[in-house]
């Protein structure tokens, strides 16, 4: 055991937190005493949390290198997120502004009893507890441990579950990816803090187009360099859930407005035509799957026998050609999200406000620039909500789909990362494996919500 | 093996979802068709209800196969009849889909005190079921011969143990004894499409892989030439199959039979012909990849539709092949699956399919009752009809003497190629099949390697070697738990 080393980085991250928070606190005219005591106690608190239990293992001497940085890294990380909660803590304007923002919501207020809220929640919580929280514990040892589904017997791992996903495969891609981010995210903070004073106009509009530009080149950096630091095997599995789930969220959107557009316009059995439009959303993913497959089998499917049969071509097989897989799981999964994006976005454009709509024909808007200018603004608290759910659903229930069409084939080119998970633990009855890609999984989903809500979240118009 | 089935019965439940969905109306239309699994679902369901009831109470034991189908449905009527010449408790058939989620289901009956009497598993998986244990710590299967204890009838049904056929007898005595019995055996034969192949001039039986390669170009050069020529699962157990042909092994310690298997043998020269020649196959032509791993479905489509004129894959469909042809006015022949003509002797085909288990810490009463059900469902009599009714080997050798007797061999020459390709093979530990820990994940690495050369274009001996890494870091992470 690297005894010095794990105090040392312990010591260091709480010496830090001191320093930081001695700092918050002078800013938000609290006692300086107050801030460094308070410093000290999360600095431990946080990086004990995560190390306890692991029983500080990363720093045993059998461990390789790359186990100590994730044990390093997993420190600094819990110091990083205890120094955020002692900041918010201590600065009394965090809960004010967050009210603002409209994240916290308050709406009533309980009397009397302080115990009825509690009971009232407790069947929530108890069903929380039980299928979530348990489980995700659970999850979290597993991925600790060498365990197989079906034989009781375990072996501990340490973090190696982890450590194994991670490679030095592409060195160059992560160090470039970063600084781009780095720089990227940089110069759009200067650009912020300058523009705050400037006077609403074409100037300031140009600077925001910019910022927005930038940021959205440094979540791609961001995503690159994460693609570079898996291995090999990972990395594929990460590029292929990027691909599928950008395909299917920014293909599902685009495609959901062009037809709820046009079953918008008042037409004669407008409403019969667009129950039926909803309807893929009745049917689960598997089925959606299978349904494609009847179609695009190469060997007897419908679309092959038409196509043999009218214009005498043989269908490519979409299971032996990666590209060609991806794009069907991507038509399937857009073919079973539309009716729920269609039913969103004919609702949306009931709302949209007349008045606007008016305003901009009478300026002289024609009806594409309506459209860009008026409909989509209007449509953008909608948008958010559905990238949120969309992406939700690329990540997470593609794999019914994905399992009838190509069963992650051809060679794992269509084996999103929810797919991998699944066949590592149950098929492979890897479940330590399987545990901790499944927190891989979780952590991205947890990075990807942080983003949008950062991000998209500030664009949103909601009309007020 | 149970895919294709899976998928059709799929198949029609979708077109039963859509109907109703379409016409709103509660018709049953998802019973149309020849899907037999769709519609004994329920009556599985029905028997869970039932074995929960009451399992320990001594009037009933609970056995859990891996099948849905006609085949749950024949083993129902056979403990039916089993019944009603016993006086002791009853047994209770249950059908699970697949044998993983039978035997996860076990385990966790086992845990909670309350578990089946005998439960089916498959052969990859004979050492893990060997190694068992419940949470307590418990061995979760006892021996069936020690159980048995040299008794030559139970309950008054006679004891068929010592009547296996050779083959089934060498994959499953392990340290000299039974620790399962034996039940539906099968071997991967090859079937042709006749008529097709006198269509385009092509004669004879390819009998190694240079006779089929040729059979097939000269088929795939004449005018009858459908879209390829042959193909057969990217399942593991043709890949140990021809392995065993060649007389090669798996694992060492004899195949894990004179010790536990340390190591596994993905990269032998053996395995690595095997996959060339496949791939060549595939390069020429000749071969169609279906695209997915163990698709048992989609090979079984192309030849029933006469797409390719031949296909290799399990004997246990043997009856519903031969009937393929029959409803399709085309001639189906079996022949052996077809072997390396450079190997040397020393080999043969191996058998597959699943033993019945029996759960460790049953009373005695349960413990004979569940002994007797096993060697009345291997009495001659059930043997020959479990046989006919699929195409699983006739598992003793009373049940050959029997339909031999019935003149069922004359009838259906068919029937009779995976007992004579199994009875062929010597006798060694290459032909007895390889015992290791975590086979089963090793055999789905082999297939993704495979799939990887075929579909990328890789090189056989390359790609199998990074599959020998990982296959090698499962075998030793199994023996580091049970070891």
């Amino acid at each position: 055991m690297n005894v010095p080393l794990a105090v040392i980085s312990v010591t260091l991250v709480a010496a830090v937190a001191a320093a930081l928070l001695t700092h918050a606190a002078a800013t938000f005219g609290r006692s300086r005493l107050l801030g460094a005591f308070a410093g000290v106690l999360l600095g431990l608190a946080g990086p004990l949390t995560v190390m306890v239990p692991l029983g500080f293992c990363t720093f045993d001497d059998e461990t390789t290198t790359l186990d100590r940085w994730f044990g390093l890294a997993l420190i600094a990380g819990a110091g990083f997120v205890a120094i955020l909660l002692g900041r918010t803590a201590l600065d009394p304007d965090a809960a004010k502004r967050r009210q603002q923002r409209g994240d916290d919501v308050a709406h009533g207020v309980f009397r009397g009893s302080r115990l009825a809220p509690w009971l009232l929640l407790a069947p929530t919580l108890v069903v929380l507890v039980v299928f979530l929280y348990w489980p995700a514990l659970r999850t979290l040892r597993l991925s600790t441990q060498l365990a197989r589904l079906g034989a009781p017997r375990r072996a501990d791992r340490c973090v190696s579950n982890f450590t194994e996903l991670v490679g030095p495969g592409m060195p160059w891609l992560v160090v470039v990816a970063i600084s781009t981010a780095i720089t990227v995210w940089t110069a759009t903070w200067f650009a912020r803090r300058r523009m705050a004073g400037r006077p609403i106009g074409p100037a300031r509009q140009r600077v925001e187009t910019a910022i927005r530009f930038g940021s959205t080149i440094g979540v791609g950096a961001v995503l690159l360099a994460i693609a570079g630091l898996w291995t090999a095997d990972y990395r594929a599995v990460f590029v292929v859930t990027m691909i599928i789930s950008i395909g299917t969220v920014a293909g599902g959107l685009v495609i959901a407005l062009g037809i709820a557009c046009l079953a918008y316009q008042p037409i004669r059995g407008a409403g019969l035509y667009r129950t039926l439009l909803v309807w893929p959303y009745a049917i689960s993913p598997p089925i959606a799957g299978l349904l494609f497959f009847v179609m695009f089998d190469a060997n007897s499917g419908i679309i092959e026998h038409w196509v043999d049969s009218i214009f005498g071509l043989a269908l490519p097989d979409y299971r032996t050609n990666a590209r060609l897989a991806q794009l069907v799981v991507v038509l399937a999964s857009i073919w079973k999200t539309l009716g729920y994006n269609l039913l969103f976005y004919i609702a949306g454009l009931q709302t949209v406000p007349k008045d606007q709509m008016e305003a901009a024909m009478l300026d002289g808007a024609g009806s594409l620039q309506r459209f860009r200018y008026v409909v989509l603004p209007a449509l953008s608290p909608i948008t958010f909500f559905l990238v949120v759910t969309n992406l939700t659903y690329a990540f997470f229930e593609t794999y019914g789909t994905i399992d009838y069409l190509t069963a992650g084939g051809p060679a794992g080119q269509t084996s999103v990362a929810m797919f991998e998970v699944i066949q590592t633990a149950i098929p492979g009855r890897d479940l330590g494996r399987g545990a901790a890609q499944s927190l891989v999984l979780f952590g991205g989903v947890v990075a990807l919500t942080i983003w949008q809500f950062r991000s998209t979240g500030r664009r949103v118009s909601y009309g007020n | 093996m149970i895919p294709r089935r899976t998928r059709r019965s799929a198949v029609a439940v979708v077109c039963g979802a859509l109907l109703i969905a379409a016409c709103g109306s509660d018709t049953d239309t998802a019973d149309s068709g020849d899907t037999p699994g769709s519609d004994t679902a329920p009556d599985a369901e029905n028997t869970a209800d039932t074995g929960d009831a009451a399992p320990s109470s001594g009037d009933q034991i609970d056995v859990w196969i891996a099948f849905t189908d006609a085949r749950l449905d024949w083993t129902e009527q056979v403990a039916a009849d089993f019944n009603e010449q016993s006086d002791g408790p009853d047994v209770v058939v249950q059908g699970y889909e697949d044998y993983e989620s039978l035997f996860d289901a076990t385990l966790l009956a086992f845990d909670q005190g309350n578990p089946p009497a005998v439960v089916q598993y498959f052969e990859a998986a004979t050492t893990e079921a060997r190694d068992a244990v419940g949470a307590n710590g418990n061995p979760l299967f006892t021996s069936v011969e020690s159980a048995i204890d040299g008794r030559d009838e139970i309950n008054g049904v006679p004891v068929v143990l010592d009547d296996i056929v050779t083959a089934a007898a060498n994959y499953y005595t392990i340290d000299g004894t039974f620790t399962s019995m034996p039940w539906n055996t099968s071997s991967s034969t090859m079937f042709l499409n006749r008529s097709l192949l006198d269509a385009a001039g092509v004669e004879s039986t390819p009998e190694t892989w240079d006779d089929l390669r040729s059979m097939c170009e000269a088929y795939m050069a004449s005018d009858a030439a459908t879209d390829s020529c042959i193909t057969w699962p990217n399942h593991s157990w043709f890949l140990e199959q021809s392995v065993a042909q060649q007389g090669a092994l798996l694992a060492n310690n004899d195949n894990g039979r004179s010790g536990r298997a340390s190591e596994v043998m993905l990269d032998s020269d053996a395995m690595v012909d095997y996959v060339s020649f496949w791939k060549g196959m595939q390069d020429d032509g000749l071969y169609t990849y279906t695209g997915i791993q163990r698709d048992w479905g989609g090979t079984y489509d192309l030849f029933a539709a006469q797409k390719v004129p031949f296909l290799v894959y399990s004997s246990s469909d043997t009856t519903l092949l031969t009937d393929e042809g029959v409803n399709g006015g085309f001639e189906v022949e079996s022949s052996l699956m077809p072997r390396n003509g450079d190997a040397t002797s020393g080999g043969g085909n191996i058998i597959g399919g699943a033993t019945l288990w029996l759960v460790d810490g049953l009373g005695e009463g349960d413990q004979d009752t569940a002994l007797a059900f096993m060697n009345f469902l291997n009495n001659p009599e059930n043997a020959a009809d479990w046989h006919r009714t699929t195409g699983y080997i006739p598992i003793t050798n009373a049940s050959i003497d029997l339909l031999e007797s019935q003149g069922w061999f004359d009838e259906n020459p068919n029937s009779a190629v995976a007992n004579a390709q199994l009875a062929a093979a010597e006798e060694s530990p290459a032909t007895s099949g390889a015992l290791l820990g975590n086979f089963v994940a090793i055999r789905d690495v082999l297939t993704e390697g495979v799939e990887d050369i075929l579909v990328n274009n890789l090189d056989p001996r390359e790609r199998l070697g990074e599959a020998q890494v990982d296959a090698q870091r499962l075998l030793n992470e199994y023996n580091e738990l049970f070891g």
